[in-house]
Parts: structure tokens; sequence; C-alpha cells
């Protein structure tokens, strides 16, 4: 190693440092503690599998997390896909719009669905006073609520992701399509569609994953009626200090998102973006 | 249906249906405007005419809310400073030294990125416990320089990948010591990204909920943490002012970046013409 590389590896150290021992080291003390707390064995992950509490708590996770998965990529294609054909200057206010959200912090962004969507929220003012209900409706503190703003809150980063993948299609491809004949609708779903699959596919797993473990919109929209693995996690450590529960959730859930990201790995693109490196 | 309608339906339905979805995006973050200037004191649109009082809360000292804006920009400013100086050293450091290591580092330092924060939450919990640091000002700041540090290091990262290597060798065989490589040629090429890197860092601080959630109580207040707090009381509409507040500092930073960004890039491709 010549001394121009000693320098250069010393610069990594700080980040290595700090990442292995604040990062990665308390991480591994979850996964241990499951196995550790409170007597040392598999007692917490059968606990898991009987508990129907969990139970329910999972399957209320992945359901909620599917549907908001779906809506997601069906919305936000719908508008990437608006984007790629917009003019320039319309381009700029559409991605305004896409980006303000994205910026805002998620609990402005809860709240303000909290305002929109509670029994006198504005939404509900708006029907009853036209008329076109008797009764406010509810819409939040359920499972509506919860996903309504969980799509809000996964649109602007699918959205860009699926820009991103739409907007490198050779358009010269469209154009053949065309001259050859194909109608719209068959150009979107023989060309378009095929050709943005891996978009996404890695715009539906980076959501699913964020789903599965998100607390803060959930927890909110949701007030407890609508309990989704993060904010159970949560409880067991603030509220009944059951450890032993709260780390062998914390490590199902890695595992799951563990698969996932190695599925997702799988795609040159984004192992390209993850391992960096030289051009 | 004839032709004419039927492009139309084609042409012009995909467009609506975008726009729709564009406007729920985008206006209901709008709502805290009017909930913000409600004369009333509970949650609600203005009903006799528009009040500041809710704005004019925010400044009162004891409602907490100054307290919590200045522990946040406080705690950002120091964590955006450590993340960025770390980041961009190990940026430098896996740009020239390229081999196994750096390249495994890098996928740990982006994990956070994609592992749930509630789970690093619970790590940290008895982490910090164990050490005393619960609830302090250097708990909250280290755990923000980790968090920070993934989109740091991408935005610093993609500032070097555009640096030509040349530049170091041409340094190196003109007999430059690496102190000076480091310092003069290279890190003056990456001001920009390292910029921008401090600028996402300070944001990720400002915005953390999760985790500052589990390892703070009432000694350190963040301004996610007091927001959620409140939010949990759902009554006081100085909230509503203080996200409308954030919402205007958020518009106003996009409509610089947006229209900054286009001047620069105006500059540069007018300069390429040249």
């Amino acid at each position: 190693m010549t001394s121009f590389q000693r320098w250069a590896f010393c610069l990594t150290v700080p980040a290595a440092l700090l990442t292995l021992c604040l990062y990665v080291l308390p991480i591994l003390q979850v996964l241990a503690l499951s196995f550790t707390e409170p007597t040392f064995g598999l007692g917490n992950y059968v606990a898991l599998f009987q508990n129907a509490a969990i139970g329910r708590v999972v399957r209320t996770t992945v359901f909620v997390s599917a549907v908001t998965t779906v809506l997601t990529i069906v919305m936000s294609y719908a508008v990437a896909f608006a984007l790629v054909h917009m003019p320039p200057a319309t381009r700029r206010v559409a991605l305004f719009m896409v980006m303000v959200p994205f910026w805002i912090s998620v609990l402005v962004r809860a709240f303000a669905w909290i305002t929109i969507l509670r029994r006198n929220g504005v939404l509900n003012s708006a029907l009853v006073g036209s008329g076109a209900v008797s009764q406010p409706l509810e819409l939040v503190y359920n499972q509506f609520g919860v996903v309504v703003g969980m799509v809000h809150y996964m649109m602007p980063f699918a959205i860009m992701l699926l820009y991103a993948n739409l907007s490198e299609i050779d358009l010269r491809i469209i154009q053949a399509a065309r001259s050859l004949g194909a109608r719209p609708v068959t150009i979107f779903f023989r060309v378009w569609l095929p050709l943005s699959m891996p978009g996404l596919a890695i715009a539906g797993l980076f959501i699913v994953i964020f789903s599965l473990g998100f607390l803060v919109t959930p927890a909110i929209l949701g007030a407890g009626r609508v309990l989704m693995v993060a904010e159970y996690i949560s409880v067991q450590i603030s509220s009944t200090l059951r450890w032993g529960v709260a780390t062998a959730l914390s490590t199902m859930l890695l595992l799951v998102v563990g698969i996932l990201i190695a599925l997702a790995m799988r795609s040159p693109a984004l192992r390209a973006a993850f391992e960096g490196g030289r051009k | 249906m004839t032709p004419r309608s039927r492009r139309l339906l084609e042409r012009e339905l995909p467009k609506l249906v975008a726009w729709l979805l564009l406007a729920f995006l985008f206006v209901p973050v709008l709502v805290v405007i009017p909930v913000a200037l409600t004369d009333r004191d509970y949650l609600s649109l203005p009903n006799n005419g528009i009040s500041f009082d809710h704005f004019a809360a925010l400044a009162n000292w004891r409602a907490g809310w100054m307290p919590s804006i200045l522990t946040s920009l406080g705690i950002a400013m120091a964590s955006a400073v450590i993340a960025t100086a770390v980041s961009a050293a190990f940026a430098i450091g896996a740009w020239v030294y390229v081999g196994r290591w750096p390249s495994i580092l890098r996928v740990i330092l982006l994990s956070p990125l994609i592992v749930p924060p509630i789970i690093y939450a619970v790590g940290m919990v008895r982490l910090w416990s164990k050490l005393g640091l619960l609830d302090t000002w250097l708990g909250v700041t280290i755990v923000h320089v980790i968090l920070a540090m993934p989109l740091a290091v991408l935005a610093i990262g993609a500032s070097l990948s555009n640096l030509d290597p040349r530049l170091v060798q041409a340094a190196r065989s003109l007999g430059a010591r690496p102190a000076t490589i480091f310092g003069r040629v290279i890190l003056p090429n990456i001001i920009p990204g390292t910029v921008a890197g401090a600028i996402l860092a300070f944001i990720v601080s400002w915005d953390e909920i999760t985790v500052t959630l589990f390892i703070t109580s009432r000694g350190i207040v963040t301004l996610p943490r007091k927001i959620w707090t409140s939010i949990a009381d759902a009554v006081d509409p100085a909230l509503a002012a203080i996200a409308t507040v954030m919402l205007a500092a958020t518009i106003v930073g996009l409509i610089l970046r947006m229209t900054v960004w286009d001047h620069i890039a105006q500059r540069r491709s007018r300069h390429d013409f040249q």
C-alpha cells in the first residue's frame, strides 16, 4: 500500500467506526436480545406465533401494506406516465406539486389528513353541508384513513422512481410502434408497460418495505385502532416493557426486509446505485 | 364511438386523471393554512373572519414552540456538520482506495435508508440507557449523524463520480503530498456535492421523529417531537400555524432550488456554447 492509499484508507475509518459501533452493533444486539430476553431460547418466537394479538397485528400490517402498495403503484404510474408526456413548462408545475409533499414533514402531512378526514373535519363539513350525506362519515382512525395517509406519503417517492425509469425509455421505440399502425392502447400495454416493469418492481418493493415498518402515519391516522407492527413494537418498548416480544418482532421484520432487499438487489441498476464506485 | 371521440378519450382522459392525482398530492397539505387562520381556539376553518393569534402563540416562549425550534436547529446544525465531514472523508477515501473494504462499508453505511427506523430505535434505547445517553443532546445528535450519513454519502459520491481521476494523477506526478491532494485538488472540486450533502443531512435531522421519539422524553424536545405530542392532544390550532410555517419554508426552499438550479444550468450551457 502506498502512502497515498494509506491516507485514503484512514479517511474511511471514522465513518466505519461510527456505523459499526453505533448502527450495526445496536441492531445486532436487538437480534441477540430476541433469543435471551427474558430467558435463553426460542421462547419469544414461539410466543410470536401463538399470540392471537400479534397475529392480528401482523395481518393488519400485511393487508394495509398490500393495499397501500397496489394503490400507490397504480396511481404513481399514471402520474409518471403523464409527466413523461408533458411539455417542459407544464412538467415543472407538475413536478413542483410532487416535490412539495415529498419534502414536507411526515408529521405535517399526517396532521393535514386529520384536519380533513376527522368527524367535523373539512371533508365531512363539506359533505354534510352540501347535503350529500346526512351523517358525517367515519374517514379516519380506521384502515381507510391509514391507507389514505400512507398512499399520500409513498406516492411522491414512487412517482420519482417511476419517472426516472420511464424517461429512460427510448421514444423511437414508441414512434416505431406508431408508424407500424399500433393504436395508443396497444402501444401502452405492449410497449410502455413491459419496458417499465423493472421500475415498477423496484418501486413496489421499496413501498412494501417502507410500509411494513412504518410508524408515524399509521400511528397518527390509526390512533391505536389500526395497530401495525412498528406501533406494536413501540408499545412493547415504552409501555409494557416486553423486550423479548419487541426484539423478536423486530428481528422478524428485519428478516422480511432483508429477503425483499435480496430480491431487489438482483436488479443490476439498483446494485450499481448501492455499491457505487467509479464510473 | 367515433374515431374522434375515441382519440379524445385516449388522449385527454389520462391527462385529467394525472392532474386529479397531482391535486390529491398537493391540495391536502394546503389545508393547514386556513386552519391556522381560524378565529376559534380549536381545529376548524375560520368562522367570523381570520385571526393571526395562533401564529403569535408560536412566539410565546412558554408555549414551548420556540424552545423546540431552537433545539431542532441546534441538533440539526451539529448533525449536519459532523455527518458531512465524516461522509466527505469516507466518500473521498473510497473513491481513491478502490477495493472490497470501501464497497462493503458503503452498503452498511447506506442501509439506514432501507432498514426500518423502528428496529434501530429499539437498539438505540437499549444502548443509550446503558451508557446514560437517553434524553441528552449528545445521544440525539449521534443518532441523527448516523441517519444523515447515507444521503450525505450519496450526494458527495455523485459529485466525486464526475471528477476526473487524471487530476489526481497529475498532482501526484508533480510531487504533491497526499494531504495537499486531498485538501487542494479533490475537496475544492466536490464543493457543490458537499454543500448538497450538508443540506440533506440538516433536513434529515430536522425532520427525524421515529428514533428521537424513543431516545428522548422531557429533556430534549425537538420540533417533530413537540408536533407528535400535540397531534395526540389534537386540539391546538397553533399546530396548524407551525405546519403552515414549515409548509411556507418548504415551498420557498423548493422554488429557490428550482430557479437557482436553472440559473446554473443556463450559465453552464452558455459556457459550453462559447
